[in-house]
């Protein structure tokens, strides 16, 4: 018991560079460690795209499971592990709400679930503190910007149909992602959020 | 090379593409073009990685996962898993990945001229004041981080040509190079950046395009040079270019 107890302060305490290494060899010890540190974001996540609890469960189970299986998909060079995990989650409910028949049923519950409204935000200090930096930099945004960002990423519409949606040129939505993200980024920094960093 | 990313307009409009691509906003063939320049770009592999940690943000909501789904997680791999035992330990090498295939060999002429260079360390605060550099969102990280004293600055110059450009490079790793003053170069060619990272081995850190302004690259760890060098259109991989190269040290 002790040894477990100790193995787990170890993973508590690891990076997470360290963690996926772990993973390679076996220790579930150090996957429920990326579990616990990122299942959240992930699970979140996926449940905004897709508003669906069930399935947001599914595709989170679906890329934890993935690490599990192939830990050398992660590349340390090229980003955070919480960044690689919420891109897989992204990528995998795309897919879906790209099948017709999972964009009809989204639609139906965005429209029933609006009048809900509400997401959750709270929990941590640090969460509210990371959550109000991101709502203050989308707000710096030039309003087509960040409608062609919130289309593309919480919507998962491509930029060609978000362009459809917005009625503007495709190139120019395409643009204004870009130079949406690229304003983001610049706003998150000089409020202090450490981006790409364990 | 994909066809779409031969001239120096197609390489404007796919990196006009990047931020819809690491949004999973763009359809398959255009994901594939995109694939495609990113395996040989690391300037563009670099913007997309930045756009997914941007993204990586917009994502965090604070929320917890279901109580139960651990429990499902944990049900799966354990039916996966090999009994433990060291015996059996998968050995994973982060040396093999693909994003390695920017790496490449040293390239002998670039060490021995960044150690040639008599290059001194430039004052931080001397390429502060670029606020008219063409991108403002860029222009304003950068002039944060060469104001910022712990980042790293200096100067690439060439045998071959007056001009010269600046480079800045913050403690993230996050660097900037001020390239509008080198001279526009013909179609079909393009400046490329490399880096001189701790072990001796040179880096393609980015494409600049034929006609750069500010620049953006990102590193990992220390660098102790830095060349801008002349290429052949969409750049190479490894084997940069000696002639008219531009380089500086740290």
């Amino acid at each position: 018991m002790q040894r477990t107890d100790d193995v787990r302060r170890e993973y508590t305490e690891a990076s997470d560079a360290a963690l996926v290494v772990s993973i390679g060899r076996y220790q579930q010890a150090a996957l429920a460690e990326a579990y616990r540190r990122h299942a959240g974001a992930c699970f979140g996540l996926a449940k905004r795209l897709l508003n669906d609890h069930s399935r947001a469960e599914e595709i989170v189970q679906e890329v934890f499971v993935r690490l599990w299986n192939e830990p050398n998909r992660y590349d340390p060079e090229r980003g955070t592990l919480r960044s690689f995990l919420l891109a897989h989650t992204h990528g995998r409910s795309v897919d879906l709400i790209r099948a017709d028949a999972s964009r009809r049923n989204r639609e139906e519950k965005e429209a029933r679930q609006q009048a809900v409204g509400g997401y959750d935000i709270s929990h941590e200090v640090w969460d509210l503190a990371l959550a109000g930096h991101v709502r203050e930099a989308m707000e710096t945004l030039q309003p087509g910007e960040r409608e062609a960002i919130e289309l593309a990423y919480f919507g998962g519409l491509t930029y060609k149909e978000a362009a459809e949606r917005l009625g503007e040129p495709e190139g120019t939505v395409k643009s204004r992602i870009r130079s949406g993200l690229k304003r983001l980024r610049v706003e998150l920094v000089q409020a202090g959020v450490s981006m790409g960093a364990d | 090379m994909d066809d779409m990313a031969g001239t120096p307009g197609d390489i404007y409009d796919i990196d006009e593409l990047l931020g819809a691509y690491a949004l999973d906003a763009v359809d398959d063939d255009e994901r594939d073009r995109v694939d495609d320049y990113l395996a040989v770009n690391p300037r563009a592999q670099a913007e997309v990685q930045a756009h997914r940690e941007v993204a990586t943000m917009l994502a965090f909501t604070g929320m917890d996962a279901p109580d139960d789904l651990w429990g499902r997680i944990a049900g799966e791999i354990g039916e996966q898993a090999p009994p433990p035992g060291p015996e059996l330990a998968k050995v994973m090498s982060f040396d093999e990945h693909p994003r390695r295939r920017g790496m490449a060999a040293a390239a002998p002429w670039i060490v021995s001229a960044a150690a040639a260079a008599v290059i001194g360390f430039v004052a931080i605060g001397l390429v502060a004041d670029r606020a008219d550099a063409p991108n403002e969102p860029i222009a304003s990280a950068f002039e944060t981080a060469a104001a910022d004293r712990d980042s790293v600055t200096t100067v690439l110059v060439s045998d071959a040509s007056e001009a010269s450009a600046e480079a800045v490079i913050d403690q993230d790793g996050h660097g900037f190079v001020v390239a509008q003053d080198l001279p526009t170069l013909p179609d079909g060619q393009t400046y490329q950046l490399w880096g001189v990272v701790d072990d001796g081995q040179v880096i393609s850190l980015g494409i600049f395009g034929p006609n750069p302004e500010l620049e953006t690259f990102t590193v990992e760890g220390p660098v102790s040079a830095l060349a801008i060098t002349i290429e052949e259109f969409p750049g190479v991989v490894s084997d940069g270019n000696p002639e008219g190269a531009f380089v500086g040290t740290f």
